[in-house]
């Protein structure tokens, strides 16, 4: 199969189940919303090593937010509820709560709640106010009002918690360095004008995909030998003589259609710039189909 | 469904207790079940007031005077609008919902009240707020003597200057976006306090006679 004379491997991405939840930042302007954000998402590509994988979902304008101020939403995902809300407790506090001006709220409607501020507002030594307000629904939600050094820190208590995927992903195999990465940046800019995804690593891309396993028995992951440029011909290749460069594009999602829907959005971007941008194949990463329930088949993905 | 509506019939020149008027007692009674509900002594709803409307989570009274006490005692849940002026104990422990007062409240309007919002578009009575415990009371005219007695925790939102009480400590001028958050809770509600917008507001803190963990904010309209 090809994409703009681009060749599509028939192959697929191996995803998992993760916990997933949206939180709702704001603050006196963007930049600042932009602030807290980013420190809230700081350190969080990959489960690894980071216990949670968080980006950027998109901007909030005014009207779309609970007190009226600009702001961004986040999606944050994990293996795991336990993790989800440690990590989502921790970085509240030392993310939102610390930066000036940010504000919380829940960004999910779920059966399943989690904690936003509720175990926050004893940061508050006995100061904080509860306020139970309706929504546009006309639903009770529960705000805390938490006395800080710039005025009050707002946060609602909780935000919904759902069952979501992690590890989408495609490969991108070209000519040169410069030229994949400027295909992942074009994929990276279409895919970010969609909802309920994000991708996690710096910039949407990462460059060091990994196989399971190592020689060093202490080592549960290693580099993707078979997709490493400057291995071909000394270990068991996936890449053409003239592939020098690959880089991976993952993504976490609310639901399977989602990441299927980015996926489709990111290959075509990305293939948009043509064979004679340097841009070879198109490939994913996955485990034999035997570890991720979702499977991702890029010829089905594609083709819809 | 049209609102459960209570018009007063005759022109009522002793107080008459309205406490059983609400959405939780009221909820799943026919008309002819309210109209012969006894409101007090040999006092029926029937007696006093003409009733229509089923929606019982939605309660109106018209034709309202400072005589009806009582209204919203202990209301869980739901609205209940007075187009006009009530009397004593407007929205006494109340534990939920909305309470819009369109006239002037009597004395003790939101006495011990623990949760919802009450709403007084004209002016409050002596002792309001007195001994509240949570939610938000908000009054646009002009509030009595003993203001917030005893207040535990709570806001009490303030459109006039209220008079200077030994109990209640100036916290300053301050710019609060929870109040974008409180004022957008009222989008939905047939209120002059929807049309506030100013986030700026004087805050005291008190009553320090008890707990001191209570506010009143004078909003800042200028």
């Amino acid at each position: 199969m090809n994409q703009n004379d681009i060749q599509i491997d028939d192959t697929f991405a191996e995803a998992f189940n993760m916990r997933g939840t949206r939180v709702l930042i704001t603050a006196q302007n963007l930049k600042w919303a932009y602030n807290a954000a980013n420190a809230m998402t700081g350190f969080a590509t990959s489960v690894i090593g980071c216990g949670v994988e968080a980006g950027i979902e998109r901007e909030l304008a005014e009207d779309e937010t609970p007190d009226g101020r600009p702001g961004v939403s986040i999606l944050m995902f994990a293996m795991g509820s336990k993790v989800l809300m440690q990590q989502l407790e921790t970085r509240m506090g030392q993310c939102i709560l610390t930066c000036p001006t940010a504000a919380a709220f829940s960004g999910l409607a779920s059966e399943d709640q989690i904690s936003l501020g509720r175990n926050l507002r004893y940061f508050g030594d006995g100061n904080q106010i509860s306020k139970l307000l309706p929504d546009a629904d006309g639903n009770n939600q529960r705000y805390w009002r938490i006395p800080v050094m710039d005025g009050e820190f707002i946060t609602q208590e909780t935000t919904g918690m759902v069952r979501a995927i992690g590890g989408g992903n495609f490969l991108v195999l070209g000519e040169s360095q410069p030229q994949v990465l400027a295909a992942c940046e074009a994929a990276i800019e279409a895919m970010k004008k969609l909802p309920n995804v994000i991708m996690p690593f710096p910039g949407g891309v990462v460059r060091s995909g990994s196989k399971v396993g190592s020689k060093y028995p202490k080592m549960f992951a290693s580099t993707n030998d078979a997709f490493c440029p400057t291995l071909k011909g000394r270990v068991k290749t996936e890449l053409d003589r003239g592939i020098e460069s690959v880089m991976e594009i993952v993504i976490d999602g609310l639901t399977f259609e989602d990441i299927a829907l980015s996926m489709k959005v990111g290959i075509e971007a990305a293939c948009s710039l043509g064979p004679d941008a340097g841009i070879k194949r198109i490939s994913a990463g996955n485990y034999g189909g035997k570890l991720g329930p979702h499977l991702f088949k890029l010829h089905e993905i594609l083709g819809t | 469904m049209a609102a459960l509506t209570f018009t007063l019939k005759n022109n009522l020149i002793r107080s008459l207790d309205c406490s059983r008027l609400t959405t939780d007692i009221l909820a799943n009674k026919s008309t002819a079940d309210i109209e012969v509900m006894v409101l007090e002594a040999y006092n029926t709803v029937g007696d006093w007031f003409t009733v229509s409307g089923s929606d019982s989570t939605q309660i109106v009274f018209k034709g309202t005077n400072q005589h009806l006490t009582h209204i919203g005692k202990q209301m869980p849940n739901g609205t209940i609008t007075i187009e006009g002026d009530c009397g004593d104990f407007l929205g006494q422990n109340m534990q939920g919902g909305v309470i819009i007062c369109k006239g002037n409240a009597g004395d003790r309007a939101g006495d011990k009240m623990r949760r919802g919002l009450l709403l007084i578009e004209g002016n409050a009575g002596d002792y309001c707020a007195s001994s509240l415990m949570a939610g938000t009371l908000g009054v646009l005219g002009t509030t009595g003597r003993y203001l917030a007695y005893g207040m535990k925790r709570g806001t009490l939102l303030l459109a006039k200057p209220p008079a200077d009480q030994a109990t209640w400590v100036d916290c300053g001028l301050h710019t609060l976006p929870f109040l974008s958050l409180l004022f957008k809770s009222f989008t939905n509600i047939d209120t002059k306090f929807s049309k506030i917008t100013s986030t700026r507001a004087q805050r005291w803190m008190g009553d320090i006679s008890c707990t001191g963990k209570a506010e009143i904010l004078l909003l800042d309209q200028d």
